[in-house]
């Protein structure tokens, strides 16, 4: 972002808003003007808080106007009851509709995709409802009539100019704020990859709370403004469906998931409405207009006015400049001197209470009638690389989800340093000091590698969401391991640009941001080149030199022996065998059932 | 007895709803396309339903299978159209897409037939048949028996017919019946034609049972995402029980407390889903490995 506003271009959104704070004296004696700023400006303020959910987290909400219509009640209503200026409400506008997000979504959130886009239309339609029942409070679909404002009438809108002016800004600072934060980058990481993020420690359902809630706030302070300025509130004008679709629109159009997108997007939106309800025939021309405005953006600019522009302003610069070339061996070859305290396991030096660092006991998962883990008991000792073998289908994956806390199993117990983590969430699991790789990875692909890297969370704190994205020795660590890994010339690199082997090596960097004292690696060596094995098996050897106790599954049976100390064996969803790489190779019950008489034959590669 | 009477209106109702929420849920399941426009298509079928019958007298239930191939053929052109080129950008963007084919539906129908609300009213419109000593009024009926036999078909067909089998092939693994020779582009239409035709369907069964404005759209598409989300998405079976559920339950709130029944009906819902995220019939996935 410093970055950024050092550029020249960086400074235009800036210049233009001192230009809008200046319009009215420009322009004086300009009432019509005036309003219809005000409709961009109330526009701009919901799409950027819009944005903080929809954009950066990636769940469309399609009803989030129904904060605006909490807001304007919550004004008419507590103005009326105790007798005070709706406008000195606008804080406590704040205050409720916070609190009403934080209720509606600690519910709607649990959904996903395409329900939650449903559900938060069903939520306006039930807030719409309630506000017609609720006569005694709302007064019904008659609705609550506002006094006019306490200032004298020939200052005509202007005093709610400046007030909306106020409320853009705080609400852009708002927005800016939350995208340089830790919590911005929580919340792209939740869009890239929800499953991921909650797995390098990311309390993904506080995120996604907290990015609902401040997404409200906005929409309440200027709710409360706007009963005001309409001097009118009914269930159908505050609760109305329209509303949403056209500040999703705005967003859309200007840029979703950029500050100043949302903004420049509901003042075209806003322009254009206005243009259509006076100049092309009123309310049914209007909502023909929206519609196929909405169908071209959706067609056409998918992405947005601002990223498609700079996107084809970088296309243009990008003529003079020349990719840079990596060379592939230079991987191969990591860097001997290292921090090792950069690759420290936290529990290095600290004595356990228990033998094995993890535990399962008599676990049992099925899927319908399929018992897919059926009633596996091992342990996996501190300080070894413990290899799981089987063939497909043997339930390793699910064993391994189970461990980390994707599945929750239908009985049996999961202990780490003989704690009971059976209940504990994926989050509190990573910070407890257990974290995985993914047979196939799961990088967050529009990030670049560092940013990657600096993404996982050793805890969940206020203070850590609200610090700044590279704030902390974090990004310094994070070089260090790179560094350890061979991969520092990677570090600006976007994650989807990287080979799948490589992408495996950074998604083991990520992990070692945790300071796991026991890593899963779920396949590590599927689909990546021999050089590379030979690469991550080093690799493994020096963590585990540093502390780290490693649990591998995996089907390349040579590294598997090379590496291990312990191996256990499943088949159909139980523990076959366990014993050292020697007794396993040999023990007849483990060749039959997935080794093959012939695999002596192959040379070990390691 | 009165709760009998409820309890027969409420299962007619459901039968409709279910019919007309199979259309969104089949759509979804083969595309994974959320189609908020289903409630226009609804409101489309049934104004040009009351236009033919206004104009020419038509008995309105003669115009199912004529607004049934119309709006299937509507249906498939804005999917070969418009949808097909949106789908990859994933299900945020597809329901705008289709909240935009929505409002400008909407936007068409206001100035075609202005903000005013129509009624199909046939002879039998008031009358209404007695069993025992449960009444139902006529229009009802018919809807509710039509909508359960056209869906019993639409089920049969999916079922038994290999265009049904290829559906629902391309439904559960689009890359594995595209290897056995599915196009998934053509089921796609093929399933979005059908979904659609459901509504011209709908259409003309609600015309002869409310009275329809444009802007009622948003009513009508609430109620079938309600169904939708609370039978699981994707699931025919789910729709249809969450159809009867909320179909019954409607029909007890309207009798017993009236001014609370549609709060009732998103309650519900609300409720289901904080402890069942995926809906009654809904599933989680694998996630690990997509």
């Amino acid at each position: 972002m410093r970055e950024k506003l050092k550029h020249p271009r960086g400074y235009v959104p800036v210049i233009l808003l001192v230009l809008l704070g200046l319009a009215p004296l420009i322009l004086p004696d300009s009432s019509y003007e005036q309003s219809v700023l005000i409709a961009c400006m109330l526009l701009a303020i919901m799409a950027s808080g819009w944005n903080l959910i929809s954009g950066l987290a990636g769940y469309v909400s399609l009803g989030h106007g129904v904060y605006l219509g909490i807001g304007m009640y919550t004004g008419a209503v507590l103005s009326k009851a105790w007798d005070i200026e709706p406008m000195y409400l606008m804080p406590l506008g704040a205050v409720t509709t916070a609190i009403v997000a934080i209720g509606v979504g600690a519910i709607v959130l649990r959904t996903r995709s395409h329900s939650f886009v449903i559900i938060t239309i069903a939520v306006l339609w039930t807030f719409q409802l309630l506000a017609q029942v609720a006569k005694p409070i709302t007064g019904g679909a008659d609705g609550i009539v506002i006094p006019p404002p306490p200032w004298a009438r020939d200052l005509g809108n202007l005093p709610y100019f400046y007030l909306f002016f106020t409320v853009l800004i705080l609400t852009i600072l708002l927005a800016w704020f939350v995208m340089n934060s830790r919590l911005g980058a929580g919340l792209v990481a939740i869009r890239n990859d929800e499953g991921k993020a909650a797995s390098i420690g990311i309390n993904t359902t506080l995120y996604k709370i907290t990015a609902y809630a401040l997404s409200a706030i906005p929409f309440g302070v200027a709710g409360v403004l706007y009963g005001q300025y309409l001097s009118f509130v009914n269930p159908l004008g505050a609760f109305g469906i329209l509303t949403s679709v056209i500040l999703v629109l705005a967003a859309l159009i200007g840029g979703r998931g950029t500050l100043w997108g949302p903004v420049i997007g509901g003042f075209i939106i806003a322009l254009a409405n206005e243009f259509a309800t006076v100049s092309a025939g009123g309310v049914s021309a209007r909502v023909l207009i929206m519609g196929i405005v909405l169908i071209l953006t959706v067609m056409f600019l998918p992405a947005g006015l601002l990223p498609s522009i700079s996107a084809a302003i970088r296309k243009r610069r990008s003529k003079s400049q020349t990719v840079k070339f990596i060379d592939q061996s230079s991987i191969a070859k990591s860097r001997t001197e290292v921090d090792t305290r950069a690759i420290q396991s936290r529990s290095l030096g600290t004595v356990g209470s228990s033998e094995m660092i993890l535990e399962v006991q008599n676990l049992v998962k099925s899927f319908g009638g399929v018992h897919a883990v059926d009633g596996v008991s091992l342990g996996i000792e501190r300080g070894s690389i413990t290899g799981l073998i089987g063939p497909n289908g043997s339930g390793k994956t699910t064993l391994f989800n189970c461990m980390t806390g994707t599945f929750s199993p239908n009985s049996g117990k999961v202990l780490l340093d003989g704690v009971e983590i059976t209940k504990d969430r994926v989050w509190t699991r990573a910070h407890e000091g257990l974290g995985r790789t993914f047979q196939i990875t799961r990088l967050f692909k529009s990030m670049t590698v560092l940013d990657n890297l600096v993404a996982p969370l050793e805890k969940t704190s206020v203070k850590q969401m609200v610090a700044g994205r590279y704030a902390g020795d974090e990004v310094d660590r994070a070089r260090e391991i790179l560094g350890f890994m061979g991969l520092q010339e990677f570090e600006k690199q976007n994650a989807a640009a990287l080979s799948f082997g490589q992408q495996k090596l950074v998604e083991l960097a990520q992990v070692l941001m945790l300071r796991p004292s026991i890593i899963l690696l779920d396949e590590p060596a599927s689909g990546i080149n021999p050089t590379l094995i030979e690469k991550l098996a080093n690799v493994i050897r020096r963590l585990n030199e540093a502390g780290t106790t490693v649990l591998i599954v995996e089907h390349n049976i040579p590294l598997v022996l090379s590496l291990c100390s312990q191996v256990h064996v499943l088949a159909a969803g139980q523990v076959l065998t366990s014993g050292t790489p020697e007794e396993i190779r040999n023990d007849p019950l483990v060749i039959e059932a997935y080794l093959g008489p012939d695999h002596l034959l192959e040379v070990p590669i390691v | 007895m009165q709760i009998v009477q409820v309890l027969a209106y409420g299962i007619l109702l459901g039968g409709i709803y279910a019919l007309l929420a199979s259309g969104v849920t089949l759509i979804f399941g083969v595309l994974d396309v959320v189609n908020v426009a289903q409630g226009a298509f609804l409101v489309f079928s049934a104004l040009f339903t009351w236009q033919i019958w206004d104009t020419v007298g038509i008995e309105p239930l003669l115009l199912i299978p004529v607004m049934g191939v119309l709006m299937g053929t509507i249906g498939w052109a804005i999917y070969r159209g418009m949808l097909v080129r949106v789908v990859p950008q994933g299900p945020g963007m597809t329901v705008l897409l289709m909240f935009g084919v929505a409002l400008t539906m909407e936007g068409i129908l206001n100035i075609v037939f202005g903000n005013k609300f129509k009624s199909v009213t046939p002879d039998y419109f008031t009358s209404s048949v007695k069993l025992g000593d449960i009444v139902l009024p006529m229009p009802q009926l018919i809807s509710g028996v039509l909508a359960i036999v056209v869906l019993g078909g639409i089920y049969a067909y999916l079922r038994f017919s290999w265009a049904g089998r290829a559906l629902r092939a391309s439904s559960q693994n689009r890359d594995g019946a595209a290897l056995i020779g599915i196009s998934h582009k053509k089921a796609a239409g093929f399933a979005f034609a059908i979904g659609a035709a459901t509504a011209g369907v709908g259409g003309v069964l609600l015309a002869i049972m409310y009275p329809i404005f444009p802007a009622t759209h948003y009513e009508w598409i609430a109620r079938l995402l309600g169904v939708v989300v609370l039978g699981g998405f994707g699931s025919i079976p789910g729709a249809v029980i969450a159809a009867l559920l909320l179909g019954t339950m409607e029909s007890f709130a309207s009798t017993f407390v009236p001014q609370w029944a549609p709060l009732f009906f998103y309650g519900t819902i609300l409720l289901i889903l904080v402890f069942r995220p995926n809906g009654i019939m809904g599933s989680k996935t694998r996630e690990d490995v997509a």
